[in-house]
């Protein structure tokens, strides 16, 4: 389940990194891209083959639909063509989560789980994917309660009442995302969209990080609305970003919406209309530039030769290293 | 300017030294600072971008941000001062690329130096190659401490005379002037490159040279500025096939038919240029097999050489990767003799330093001049020295700070876990936007130049 957090990290960070290398003086850099999404294509593969059916926002009926969304928001929040969530069965498979302070630990903002993480994760991810898995486990609250029982690993019946509310809203960074089709100039506003929003959001100040984070998404937006211990170290590498007109990345970096994917995904054109779907729809990958166009083409084009794993194992080795 | 802000500290040396190749013995210390501010801030085009020493380690020659080449020369031992070591003291500096403005793609192209590469002394001038993204010259440096006089038709300052005034008639002379050092552009190696230029290397057979980018490698003639000859092309027919790049390639030192290139992959061609025109196929191909307990998302990126580089003898070529450097020998190439771990405890961080960017950072390598040392740098203004025959190492640290006058560097210790000892940092601790990614070796002696973002500092062994 965290790989699927991490992974769904992973794919916003280098989506933003890709876009913000258009910006970057001296044209674009053939090889960070395609580094970049090289990446982008590891990571997809392992939100794919992640049996969690969590993220799966969802036209089709019968998947759990996303919680309705707050007037003013676009509608487009959610991607079409998302791809259906695996079978139940695959729930059952649900493999305990490696960090089993978890389930105290989120409402503190997730800074405590750094002790009992384990692996090699280093800090700053640690908290960031408990931070992120404890959304996700509010996130599943609604489902995964039905589906588990106590072994629910972030204390989903807690977040149940806001996990609704909360879960689905796809922040202010899309409708910002709209705005940066147009131009870098128009990233600015979109900027002051993402500012912090005010701490008195709907969510109660326990449950300090993740809900504000909804709370934020809600309002204007990701990384500064969650000025949480448990996002500190997100905050990190975000002041060492270049300063580039548009912080994308930062809000794509933060963010537990697939909203602002989807709308990155908007700004690309087809180039990443299969990034995230299981199927053949990737269709005709276009080249956004000479340089970063075969970089971005690649993931869509994996997706669709390649069948869809279903087996976590050889990722396994993967979460180690996190 | 820089020139303003240079200031050159002059520090004599103190140490003991035994056995001149051990590491375990040798005790660097500072030699010289160059700063380039005074107040610790730092000004984007004066990071270091490049530094290479010439052929006989007389002078050394810096490329920074801003396009600009500065030249040290190495002062001569005075028979007074023998004990004092000759120190490197500004010699040029000169503008070599300008920003430039691609107008059918609307591109800037950056003034950035990307590489110096010496061509060895044929006389009295020194030539060197430097180069951006798109465009390599050869810079021809020469001093002139003689001016003519007497000149019949003009004046002291220049002024033509009226002729009429002339009565006499005289053979200008040479008379000696302030030693004055002039840098002229004398190549302009334009428009061969599509990607972005990341080396240049000098063939042995001092005619020809080679240029690499993503994609491509160009051969070129010193001479001949409007041809090259294209030797290497990786790009596939359907740029959406693309998965590797080539991240950069060197001649080999004593034979002009061969060179190697590294790429992204974490592999390393060697190619004869005698085997067929374009070398798409290689003759040799280093690769080892990945580990696959290491596996992660990021194993790709930190895969990637970011610099290869022949020994002296030649037999040998060293690859730098994100967290380690590796000695293959030429006559194997299913894995490397020695694999040396730079900063393994980056390796629990590397979905940070992904987001910092600091995971794409490209650090350089070298060899010393026996070829039983190598460097390369480190975050926290860290470089690291592996000596190959002991298998001992030490870290040291390129620092204003820890730097005083006659001081013989201390080596410092990272401390991955548990207590952390008085002197050791921690990892968290690490400045990772003080990286050092270029350095340099003296080709004989033990001389090093180090370059710490926008800092240069040279480090000397010495003998009592």
């Amino acid at each position: 389940m965290e790989f699927k957090l991490e992974a769904h990290r992973i794919v916003s960070i280098s989506l933003g990194k890709i876009y913000n290398s258009r910006v970057q003086r001296g044209g674009i850099k053939l090889h960070k891209n395609l580094l970049v999404s090289l990446v982008l294509r590891s990571a997809r593969q392992v939100y794919l083959s992640d049996p969690c059916p969590g993220l799966y926002l969802a036209g089709p009926a019968g998947t759990p639909a996303p919680p309705p969304q707050q007037p003013g928001e676009p509608a487009a929040g959610p991607p079409a063509g998302w791809g259906e969530p695996p079978p139940p069965a695959a729930r059952a498979a649900w493999p305990e989560p490696e960090r089993p302070a978890v389930p105290d630990a989120p409402w503190v903002g997730g800074a405590e789980p750094t002790a009992t993480v384990t692996g090699a994760a280093d800090a700053p991810q640690g908290r960031a994917a408990d931070a992120a898995e404890a959304a996700w486990g509010r996130v599943e609250g609604p489902r995964e309660a039905a589906a588990r029982g106590a072994g629910s690993p972030a204390g989903g019946s807690d977040a149940f009442p806001e996990a609704p509310q909360a879960a689905r809203r796809p922040c202010a960074c899309p409708s910002g995302g709209e705005d940066r089709r147009g131009a870098a100039a128009a990233s600015p506003g979109a900027d002051r969209r993402c500012a912090p929003p005010p701490s008195a959001d709907e969510s109660p100040a326990p449950p300090a990080v993740c809900p504000r984070k909804r709370g934020a998404a809600g309002v204007g937006g990701g990384p500064a609305g969650c000025p949480a211990p448990g996002s500190t170290p997100l905050k990190k590498p975000r002041r060492n970003l270049e300063e580039q007109p548009g912080r994308e990345e930062d809000d794509g970096a933060e963010e537990m919406e697939t909203g602002n994917v989807a709308n990155l995904i908007s700004i690309f054109g087809s180039s990443f209309s299969g990034l995230l779907r299981k199927s053949s729809g990737g269709g005709r990958e276009e080249e956004e530039g000479e340089e970063s166009g075969p970089e971005a083409a690649e993931p869509g084009q994996i997706c669709c030769d390649k069948p869809v794993l279903r087996d976590m194992n050889p990722w396994s080795t993967a979460i180690v290293a996190f | 300017m820089i020139s303003d802000e240079i200031i050159v500290h002059k520090f004599g040396g103190l140490q003991l030294l035994s056995h001149p190749l051990s590491i375990s013995q040798k005790l660097f210390c500072l030699e010289q600072h160059r700063f380039s501010s005074l107040n610790g801030l730092t000004k984007e085009p004066d990071i270091i971008s490049t530094v290479e020493f010439n052929h006989t380690g007389e002078l050394l020659a810096t490329g920074d941000k801003g396009g600009r080449v500065v030249i040290f020369q190495r002062e001569q031992e005075s028979k007074n001062q023998v004990h004092r070591r000759g120190e490197y003291n500004v010699y040029s500096t000169f503008q070599s690329h300008e920003p430039e403005f691609d107008y059918l793609k609307s591109l800037e192209i950056e003034e950035k130096i990307n590489k110096i590469r010496w061509l060895p002394q044929q006389n009295a001038a020194y030539f060197l190659l430097s180069t951006n993204d798109k465009t390599v010259k050869l810079w021809k440096v020469s001093e002139r401490d003689k001016r003519p006089e007497g000149y019949n038709l003009k004046d002291e300052e220049g002024r033509l005379r009226d002729p009429a005034t002339i009565t006499t008639l005289r053979v200008p002379v040479l008379r000696p002037m302030d030693l004055m050092v002039e840098a002229t552009p004398r190549r302009v190696f334009a428009n061969a490159h599509t990607y972005h230029i990341n080396s240049i290397s000098v063939n042995s057979d001092y005619e020809t040279y080679m240029s690499a980018d993503d994609l491509r490698i160009n051969l070129w003639n010193f001479e001949i500025t409007n041809q090259s000859f294209n030797i290497v092309d990786i790009k596939p027919a359907n740029m959406e096939e693309l998965t590797e790049v080539i991240t950069a390639a060197e001649f080999h030192p004593h034979h002009c038919n061969t060179f190697v290139y590294s790429s992204s992959k974490g592999t390393i061609r060697l190619c004869d240029m005698r085997a067929s025109a374009l070398c798409d196929r290689h003759t040799k191909f280093f690769e080892e097999p990945e580990d696959p307990s290491n596996r992660s998302f990021f194993s790709e990126i930190i895969s990637s050489i970011s610099d290869v580089k022949f020994s002296h003898s030649g037999r040998y070529i060293m690859t730098r990767d994100y967290l380690t450097v590796k000695v293959w020998d030429l006559n194997m190439e299913n894995r490397p003799i020695e694999t040396y771990q730079v900063h393994d405890y980056l390796r629990s961080k590397l979905c940070s330093l992904y987001e910092n960017d600091c995971i794409f950072d490209k650090f350089e390598c070298v060899w010393n001049g026996s070829d039983s040392v190598i460097m390369t740098g480190s975050y926290n203004n860290f470089f690291r020295m592996f000596d190959r025959n002991t298998k001992r190492d030490v870290t040291l640290e390129a620092s204003r700070e820890n730097s005083k006058p006659r001081a013989i560097l201390k080596p410092r210790k990272v401390c991955v876990g548990g207590k952390r000892r008085k002197d050791e940092i921690s990892v968290d601790s690490l400045d990772f936007s003080k990286k050092i990614l270029h350095t340099a070796w003296h080709p004989s002696e033990n001389i090093i130049a180090v370059a710490a973002t926008n800092n240069l500092y040279i480090f000397q062994d010495k003998v009592n």
